[in-house]
């Protein structure tokens, strides 16, 4: 629907604009050092940066720590969606958890993540699991919320069509808060992965757990500018291709949904 | 649809679990081949020049003929450090002087056991300098009233700029620090952000290249200025005396290896930084004494005491072995 609204105004395909907007982008980042607005030695070319990414790439301890990366990243988003799911869906569905635990989840979801770092290093110490500590609790309140919303949206008239033709708990979930609660969910999902790479760059750079954050402080300390930016270009690629896939996963599931289906007008 | 969700679940576990496998074991001490299985020992270091010997230890096999594994973390500070040897996680870590006096005056139950780096002596050459970029400045005492940069606010750096400007006649007391990193410090004096900037190497070479003035370094505080050392609990202490004795003989012996191989100290540079191997030829290393240098340490509590990081001057062989 937005897409065909985009083609309509412009006449290009959205694709083509967003691969100009990139294109413009890159070409003002070669552009502003070489000419001086921007010192060079503190912001490097993007030629000079896609060269450094260039021998990145070749080194082993790299993908190493890319691999770590993306493994703090993935488990710490397993973990705060299947307990975003589950808990939500089972506050949601029973009111007296729900008025009971909605003050506590409102003073809990506000504290900032970074904020418990000197408490993980303290309690757990500085290995990935701090780190995965502050990425679950994090993305967990992004999943919660959602699914809390999406479990409350379910239409009154089915919950009542439900009730009459006496569906079980069971029932309910799976035919009436299932399709409800699924499109929340999904935004969950999205919101959640990429607050839950911030947090897992953002744990390795300060408490020093193995990653590619941890490499940005190393190449940081070495005065490796060029380095800095190529480890911080791959963390934005890595939430890029984390943003696609959640939305591939979304259009995929939601098929069905008029959000997702372009001939059924919303 | 709930096929196609848990799917989703399940790659997302599948991709994490993937993850968990491919990311291999830290390199560690040479094939083993004396008769005893090494001590696993972890230490706690900063990713930076001072640490050099242990890491050239290790790879030289000193440590594995001392029967120990060494594996290093890199920490980002001091502040992960010393909480990390206290509850256990690391054995041994390395932390600056003044971090460890102050650590020890609030009966954090830490002990010195080796020496970790010291000033190279030469005031024009020291791995840790004072530079300023406006003419007008001319000695220490004119930063009187100035702003200058320091890594960490009452600690080492900012306690050795005050000492360099009182021993040039300067009021320490009217210089205005501003925290901020190494490596923020030379763009910070660029744009005229802070009036002058203390760093050490790589960025001291840096701020040379850029043609700034120097006017002073760590050897203005004491020509055998010792910088950092490497601790490890009261408890290990206690516990195991045997494999801190061992830690103390490895390390000790790597000490006088890097500085009697300043080239191999150099080139190890680039196995745990990210320092070309070009650059590391014309940096400035500490010196890296065997020995802790008592008298230097004595100066830093009394300083410490003058410009009031700590009440008293703590007993120094509590800390000290």
């Amino acid at each position: 629907m937005t897409q065909a609204i985009a083609k309509g105004r412009t006449g290009a395909p959205p694709v083509l604009l967003g691969a100009a907007g990139l294109v413009a982008f890159v070409g003002l980042f070669e552009v502003l050092p070489r000419v001086g607005i921007l010192p060079e030695a503190y912001f490097p070319t993007a030629s000079t940066i896609g060269r450094t990414m260039a021998t990145l790439v070749t080194e082993s301890s790299f993908w190493v720590s890319f691999g770590e990366t993306v493994q703090t990243w993935a488990l710490g988003l397993a973990i705060a969606v299947a307990a975003g799911i589950v808990l939500g869906v089972v506050i949601g569905t029973v009111p007296v958890l729900r008025a009971a635990t909605a003050s506590t989840i409102e003073f809990l979801r506000p504290i900032p993540s970074v904020a418990l770092i000197p408490l993980v290093i303290v309690l757990v110490g500085t290995d990935m699991e701090s780190t995965l500590i502050l990425v679950v609790y994090a993305s967990f309140w992004q999943m919660l919320i959602q699914v809390l919303y999406g479990v409350a949206d379910v239409d009154p008239v089915a919950r009542e069509t439900a009730l009459s033709y006496r569906l079980g708990p069971w029932d309910r979930i799976r035919y009436l808060v299932f399709p409800t609660a699924l499109p929340y969910a999904l935004t969950g999902v999205r919101l959640a992965a990429s607050v839950a790479l911030i947090l897992a760059v953002t744990g390795e750079l300060v408490i020093g757990s193995p990653g590619l954050g941890h490499d940005i402080e190393t190449a940081n300390s070495s005065n490796s500018i060029p380095r800095v930016y190529a480890l911080i270009v791959v963390t934005g690629l890595i939430g890029l291709a984390a943003n696609l896939v959640a939305r591939a996963v979304e259009r995929y599931a939601l098929a069905w949904h008029p959000s997702v289906r372009a001939d059924v007008p919303a | 649809m709930i096929r196609k969700t848990s799917a989703f679940i399940a790659t997302t576990l599948l991709v994490a679990s993937m993850a968990a496998c491919s990311s291999s074991s830290t390199p560690n001490a040479p094939s083993s081949s004396g008769p005893a299985v090494d001590d696993k020992v972890t230490v706690g270091v900063i990713a930076i020049l001072d640490v050099a010997p242990i890491y050239l230890g290790r790879d030289k096999g000193i440590f594995h003929k001392h029967g120990i594994e060494l594996t290093m973390q890199q920490a980002q500070g001091g502040a992960a450090i010393v909480p990390a040897v206290v509850s256990g996680q690391y054995q041994f870590g390395f932390s600056n002087v003044v971090s460890l006096l102050l650590a020890k005056s609030q009966n954090v139950p830490i002990k010195a056991v080796a020496n970790g780096n010291n000033s190279t002596g030469s005031t024009s050459a020291d791995f840790g300098g004072l530079f300023v970029k406006d003419p007008n400045i001319k000695s220490p005492k004119d930063l009187v009233g100035k702003k200058v940069a320091t890594n960490t606010l009452k600690n080492i750096v900012d306690t050795t700029v005050k000492a360099i400007v009182a021993k040039d006649g300067g009021d320490a007391s009217k210089v205005n620090f501003v925290e901020l990193a190494f490596p923020n410090m030379a763009p910070a004096l660029d744009a005229g952000n802070v009036d002058a900037i203390f760093v050490v190497e790589p960025f001291l070479s840096a701020a040379k290249a850029k043609g700034w003035k120097q006017i002073g370094s760590y050897a203005d505080v004491d020509p055998n200025l010792c910088v950092a050392l490497y601790f490890t609990s009261t408890q290990l202490m206690t516990q195991k005396p045997d494999l801190v004795k061992r830690f103390t003989d490895a390390m000790k012996e790597s000490l006088a290896y890097a500085q009697t191989h300043p080239d191999e100290a150099r080139a190890e540079l680039t196995t745990y930084t990210t320092i070309k191997a070009d650059d590391t030829k014309n940096l400035i290393l500490p010196k890296w004494p065997g020995d802790i240098d008592k008298t230097s340490i004595d100066k830093l509590a009394g300083l410490a005491v003058t410009y009031g990081l700590l009440t008293s001057k703590p007993d120094l062989t509590t800390l000290l072995p």
